[in-house]
């Protein structure tokens, strides 16, 4: 499964589409971080990157997936020893892909978007939030890639209403429905961030879970 | 050094006889694959592709699957690689380890075929892909980017990821279109050494490529119904492709074959390739047991 993921990565890296996704994380962050945010609103600032950046890691994992030929996937699928395997490597690249951007993200925001260190216990929150961020992203991404989504078009307004969904839902009291974007915000915002985490941190990841589960059969069941 | 191919001449029966011999001897790694009413469809009101087809494939079997165009031949070995799920019936006893060459090999992809068969090398556990590369005569492709193959070179890509890992099962999908003739002529030769070690060999081939080689089954796929060919019209078959098929194959049967005549007193023509320093030890032993056996050439 490792072999094949390299491959996958190896993939898109050399098809150059991994710029795609890489030039625009970058254009967002230096928007987002064009000044440094004042002393004290170091959680706020770096949960709100979190979010943002997740359109770009979906499309960064949606890339990644979509790389590879519909035959090479079933040929490496074989190559692999079964469809099972051949899913998880390609899950396991995208989120390698999609760590890679988020930690770019984190320390982005750290070296250039806060003005001090955040506390350790935030710190710590933080970097879990971007690894939660980078398994939703791959989860989009994954969700409406070429394997699910045989059209282009409406794979892409998918992708992108999707996550417009998410925050749209995450507004409203029914914010347990998906991925709580938007009360990770105001959480941190309020400055409960660490005081809301178990339960926002558990909610991401069962949703998470859940889309990945929804891939994972959908592949396996159209095989 | 291995000297090609010393000429023997046997009797049919005893041709088959050495092949099956030789074929047999290492099958205990491999189990029978058996279809059991299989049926196909792609989606749930579509027709069926595949009705009903019953099937067992043997260890060291050859199978030539036929039909016309969108009869279900790919559709068949998708599902025999374990590509698709039968939508009813099963298929059991599928080696472990399958080998699937496409019809067309996706060559829109950012490696060269070293990169490209390097990594799947490692997908494979670390199989040497580059004998089988050496054997199809690839050494001039290896630094070229996939996307600027032809399509006979892009499909020896194809055959040598499917071969690289000794797969008990080999499912090639139209494996002789656009191939030059010196790898046409290989390509019997390699299904009969995979079925020689217990493998599986099934090829949907509208060319008759593998006709020619003893003992080879014949399916045909009419209408979404698996037939197989019984011996006697596959032999009638077999015939006919060998005075309009391949210039030159790894068995051949000998005009006198050919040429008809009571069973008993038909000849067949094969080719052994062996170790040089082995021989005249080889050409002694059929001489031996009253073949005709002579050297052809050697090469290095």
């Amino acid at each position: 499964m490792i072999p094949l993921a390299g491959f996958r990565m190896a993939a898109y890296v050399r098809s150059h589409r991994v710029y795609q996704a890489l030039l625009l994380a970058l254009a967002l962050l230096a928007i987002l971080y064009g000044s440094r945010a004042p002393k004290g609103e170091e959680a706020s600032v770096l949960t709100d990157g979190a979010v943002l950046i997740v359109p770009v890691l979906a499309w960064a994992a949606r890339s990644l997936l979509d790389t590879e030929p519909d035959r090479q996937r079933e040929m490496s699928a074989i190559q692999a020893g079964g469809r099972g395997r051949e899913v998880a490597a390609g899950l396991v690249a995208a989120f390698t892909a999609c760590a890679g951007l988020a930690a770019i993200a984190l320390g982005w925001a750290l070296l250039l978007g806060v003005s001090a260190t955040p506390p350790p216990g935030v710190l710590l929150a933080v970097i879990a939030l971007y690894v939660l961020t980078a398994l939703a992203g791959t989860v989009l991404g994954a969700l409406t890639s070429r394997a699910i989504v045989r059209s282009p078009a409406a794979s892409i307004m998918a992708m992108l209403l999707g996550f417009l969904a998410t925050l749209l839902v995450s507004t409203s009291p029914l914010y347990w429905l998906t991925v709580p974007l938007i009360p990770w915000m105001r959480a941190a915002s309020a400055g409960d961030l660490l005081g809301r985490f178990p339960g926002l941190a558990a909610l991401s990841l069962l949703w998470c879970l859940i889309g990945l589960a929804g891939y994972v059969l959908r592949r396996l069941r159209t095989s | 050094m291995y000297a090609d191919l010393p000429i023997l001449t046997f009797p049919p029966c005893s041709l088959m006889r050495f092949l099956i011999t030789t074929m047999r001897r290492r099958l205990y790694r491999y189990s029978t694959m058996r279809l059991s009413h299989v049926s196909f469809r792609y989606r749930r009101r579509d027709p069926l592709v595949i009705e009903d087809a019953d099937a067992e494939l043997a260890p060291g079997d050859v199978i030539e699957l036929t039909g016309v165009n969108g009869a279900g031949k790919s559709t068949l070995l998708r599902l025999l690689a374990g590509l698709a799920r039968p939508t009813a019936g099963t298929i059991t006893g599928r080696p472990s380890v399958v080998g699937f060459a496409p019809d067309r090999f996706p060559t829109a992809q950012p490696f060269t075929v070293t990169h490209y068969l390097r990594h799947m090398s490692r997908v494979r556990g670390g199989t040497r892909w580059e004998p089988w590369a050496e054997r199809l005569d690839m050494g001039h492709l290896l630094g070229l980017p996939l996307g600027e193959l032809s399509k006979g070179s892009a499909h020896k890509v194809g055959l040598v990821q499917a071969l690289m890992a000794e797969p008990g099962l080999l499912v090639l999908d139209e494996p002789f279109a656009g191939l030059d003739a010196d790898t046409r002529e290989a390509l019997p030769a390699i299904a009969t050494e995979v079925a020689a070690r217990g493998g599986i060999v099934i090829a949907g081939d509208h060319q008759g490529g593998l006709r020619s080689l003893p003992g080879v089954r014949h399916w045909t796929l009419i209408s979404g119904h698996l037939k197989e060919h019984t011996p006697d019209t596959h032999a009638a078959h077999d015939h006919a492709a060998t005075a309009g098929g391949p210039p030159a194959v790894a068995v051949r049967r000998s005009l006198e074959d050919v040429a008809g005549g009571p069973s008993e007193c038909r000849h067949a023509t094969v080719a052994v390739t062996l170790p040089a320093v082995d021989v005249q030890r080889f050409l002694t032993r059929m001489r031996g047991e009253g073949y005709r056996a002579r050297e052809i050439e050697e090469t290095s």
